[in-house]
C-alpha cells in the first residue's frame, strides 16, 4: 500500500518553496538563498513554537523571518542590482551560521530544541497548513495567469523595460514577489521543522532549498505542475526508504534515486525552455 | 567599475589569507624522537579537536566530558576547538607548536593528517578516536561500540512481539554498518527467526527523512529499533514515539530523549582519556591502535530505569548474563575493521 497522505505531508516543504520560486522567478529574480531562508524559517518555527507553547507563533514567526530574510536578499539583488547567484549565497551561508550559532547558545545553556507542540489535525494526518498548501497553489496559479497584477508580474520577468513604459515600477513587483515568495519559503521551512518532527537541527533542510529550486524548472514555472512535481519527488523519496532492504542494489542507488529521476525528467520536459525572459538580470533604470 | 573593485578586494583577501597561514618553505625544526620514556614535567597540556560543538549532546560532547575528566583528575591544562577539514591541519599543527603534549582528535577524519604531523612534532603525541594509523607518537582508539549494540539486539531480539527489529541509520559508512552488524547479531542470538530491517537515510542532519525512515521501519513491523542518525535523533525518537514503539538511544545516553527509549548504547571516553594522559605524562606511550570497550569501561550498555514494564526481568537476565560474558572474556562480539 502507498501512504499518500505520507508522502504529500512529507513532500509539502518542497511544494511549499517550489511554489513561492515560481512567482519568485516568473517576476525574474533567481532566489539562490532559498534552503537559507527555509533553514531560518525553519529554527524561527521550533524556538517560538517551544517558547510560547503555541504552534501558530511558531508558524508566523517562521513566515515573518522568511519575509525579513527575503526582502533583505531582495534589497540586494533588486535595489542595488547585486549579482543574485552572490548574494544567494550569501543568504545561504548567513542563515546556516546564524542558525547553527544561535543552536549551539542554546544547547550550551542545556535547551534542546525538540519537543515543540504540534499543529492541530482536522482529519487524521491533516492539518491546516498542509491543507493551506493546496489553496495557496490554487490562489499563486490563478493570481499569475489570470490577474492584472499577475500579468504585470510576469512581464517584470519577461521584458522589464515595457513593464516600465506601461507605468509600473519593476523593483516594486519584484520587491512584491520575493516578499511571496519568502512567505512560501517560511511556510516550507516552518513545516518541516514544526509540522513534520517539531524539532531543529543544524542544516535540517539538507539541501531541500536547492531541490525547489529545481523544481520551479521540472514544473515548468506552473505552481500546480510544481506542486506535481514536488509529489512525485515525494513519492521517489518514500519509494527509496520503502525499497531498502528489499533488494541487492547497493543502498547509495536508492538514496541516488529521486536525483536521478528528477534528472531525467528535467532532461525530457527540458525541452522547448519555458524560462522567463528577464531571468536572473538586475533590471536598471537608467539603461 | 564596480567589478574591478570585487576583483581587487578578492586578491587582497587571498593575499591576507595566505600571509596568516604556516610560513611556506620554511624549515621545519625535527627535533630527535624523544616520544616514548620521557615523563613530563610541570603541567600536562592536552588539546581536542573535535568535529561538532561540543554542546551537541552526541559524539562530541562524549569527547568533551573525556577531556574535562583529563583536566580534573590530572590537573592538567586543556584547550578544545571544532576542526572541520579545511582547519583540520592548522589546528593540529598550532597546538603541536603551542607545545601542547597530547593533542586528540575526535574522529576517524583526524587519523590519517594527525599520523602525517606527528612526524613533524616529537615532542607531541597524537591520538584520534578512529582510524587505523599510527607512527611512534601517534595512534588511535577503536571504541568498541558493537559490544553495547550487540547487547541492545539481543534485548530487542528477546521482546519483540512481531519478530522484527530495525536499525535507523543516517549516513552509510563502515563504522556504523559494524555497529548494525552486531546488532543484528546479538538479536539473530536471542531469536534465531527474526528478522532485522536496515534503513539509512544518507544525511547528518536530516530529522524529517530520519523521521520517514524510521516510520517505514515501523511500517514494516518493527517494534524496537536503534539508531545512528546523530543530529537527526530527534526524528527518529519522534517516529517511536508516535507509534508508540520502543528504542535504544546510541552513543550519548539517550535515556531522557523520550519516554521510548528502554536502554542507550553508550560511550564513555572518560576512562580511556584519562588512563592515556597518565601514559603520556609518565611517559610510557607506545603509538598504536588501541582497541577499548566494555572491560576498560569505555562502552556500556546503559538500562533505563523508567523503562518500566516494557523489559521483562527474563530479557533484562538473559542480556546481563551475556554482558557478564563478554566482561569475562567468553562472549567476542563480530566486529568489522575499517
Amino acid at each position: 500500500m502507498i501512504p499518500l497522505l505520507l508522502i504529500a505531508q512529507y513532500s509539502a516543504p518542497l511544494a511549499f518553496a517550489a511554489t513561492g520560486e515560481t512567482i519568485g522567478q516568473k517576476s525574474g529574480v533567481l532566489n539562490i538563498g532559498l534552503e537559507g531562508i527555509m533553514l531560518l524559517a525553519a529554527y524561527a518555527s521550533v524556538s517560538v513554537g517551544l517558547a510560547t507553547g503555541s504552534p501558530w507563533m511558531g508558524m508566523l514567526a517562521a513566515i515573518a523571518c522568511a519575509i525579513a530574510l527575503s526582502l533583505i536578499q531582495g534589497f540586494f539583488t533588486i535595489i542595488l542590482a547585486t549579482d543574485q547567484v552572490v548574494a544567494g549565497t550569501a543568504v545561504n551561508l548567513f542563515a546556516l551560521g546564524l542558525t547553527g550559532t544561535l543552536f549551539a547558545l542554546g544547547a550550551a545553556k542545556g535547551e534542546s530544541l525538540s519537543g515543540a507542540p504540534r499543529l492541530p489535525e482536522m482529519l487524521p494526518g491533516v492539518d491546516p497548513v498542509l491543507l493551506l498548501l493546496p489553496i495557496l497553489v490554487g490562489c499563486a496559479a490563478w493570481g499569475l495567469t489570470k490577474t492584472a497584477f499577475g500579468l504585470a508580474l510576469r512581464a517584470a520577468g519577461e521584458y522589464p523595460a515595457a513593464v516600465e513604459s506601461a507605468g509600473f515600477s519593476v523593483t516594486k513587483l519584484r520587491l512584491i514577489a520575493q516578499g511571496l515568495n519568502g512567505l512560501f519559503a517560511g511556510l516550507g521551512g516552518g513545516y518541516l521543522a514544526l509540522g513534520l518532527v517539531q524539532a531543529f537541527a543544524e542544516n535540517m533542510t539538507s539541501g531541500r532549498g536547492f531541490v525547489a529550486i529545481a523544481l520551479v524548472t521540472f514544473g515548468r514555472w506552473k505552481p500546480w505542475w510544481a506542486l506535481g512535481a514536488s509529489l512525485l519527488i515525494g513519492a521517489l523519496e518514500w519509494a527509496q526508504v520503502a525499497m531498502q532492504g528489499k533488494s541487492p542494489l547497493p543502498i547509495q542507488f536508492f538514496t541516488a534515486l529521486p536525483y536521478l529521476v528528477a534528472l531525467i525528467v528535467l532532461v525530457i520536459a527540458g525541452k522547448g525552455t519555458m524560462a522567463p525572459g528577464a531571468l536572473g538580470l538586475a533590471y536598471r533604470r537608467e539603461k | 567599475m564596480m567589478r574591478v573593485w570585487m576583483w581587487a578586494i578578492l586578491c587582497l583577501m587571498v593575499l591576507v589569507g595566505c600571509t596568516g597561514g604556516a610560513p611556506e618553505g620554511k624549515e621545519v625544526k625535527v627535533e630527535p624522537n624523544v616520544g616514548g620514556g620521557k615523563p613530563i614535567e610541570g603541567t600536562l597540556k592536552v588539546a581536542l579537536l573535535t568535529p561538532g560543538n561540543v554542546n551537541d549532546s552526541g559524539w562530541s560532547a562524549i569527547a568533551y566530558r573525556g577531556l574535562k575528566a583529563i583536566e580534573k583528575e590530572l590537573g592538567a591544562e586543556v584547550a578544545n576547538k571544532v576542526a572541520t577539514d579545511a582547519s583540520t591541519n592548522d589546528d593540529l599543527r598550532s597546538y603541536a607548536q603551542d607545545g601542547f603534549h597530547l593533542v586528540l582528535g575526535h574522529g576517524f577524519e583526524y587519523n590519517a593528517p594527525a599520523v602525517a604531523m606527528a612526524k613533524e612534532f616529537p615532542n607531541t603525541t597524537f591520538v584520534t578516536s578512529s582510524g587505523g594509523e599510527f607512527g611512534p607518537n601517534a595512534g588511535a582508539f577503536r571504541f568498541y561500540m558493537e559490544q553495547a549494540f550487540y547487547l541492545a539486539g539481543m534485548m530487542a531480539g528477546r521482546l519483540t512481539t512481531t519478530g522484527k527489529v530495525a536499525m535507523i541509520g543516517g549516513p552509510d559508512v563502515p563504522s556504523i554498518r559494524s555497529t548494525f552488524k552486531a546488532f543484528a547479531a546479538g538479536a539473530k542470538a536471542a531469536k534465531p527467526d527474526v528478522v532485522v530491517i536496515e534503513k539509512f537515510t544518507g544525511k547528518n542532519d536530516d530529522v524529517a527523512a530520519a523521521k520517514q525512515a524510521t516510520l517505514q521501519a515501523i511500517a514494516e513491523g518493527a517494534d524496537f529499533l536503534i539508531h545512528q542518525t546523530n543530529n537527526a535523533a530527534p526524528g527518529f525518537f519522534g517516529a517511536c514515539e508516535e507509534k508508540k514503539v520502543y528504542c535504544f538511544g546510541a552513543n550519548e545516553n539517550q535515556n531522557d530523549m523520550s519516554p521510548q527509549v528502554i536502554a542507550s548504547a553508550v560511550i564513555n571516553a572518560e576512562a580511556p582519556f584519562v588512563s592515556l594522559a597518565k601514559e603520556i605524562k609518565e611517559g610510557k606511550y607506545v603509538g598504536g591502535i588501541r582497541l577499548v570497550g566494555m572491560v576498560e569501561g569505555a562502552v556500556e550498555f546503559v538500562k533505563n530505569p523508567k523503562a518500566g514494564a516494557a523489559v521483562t526481568a527474563e530479557a533484562q537476565a538473559f542480556v546481563d548474563g551475556a554482558a557478564d560474558r563478554i566482561l569475562a572474556g567468553e562472549l567476542v562480539v563480530p566486529k568489522d575493521e575499517f
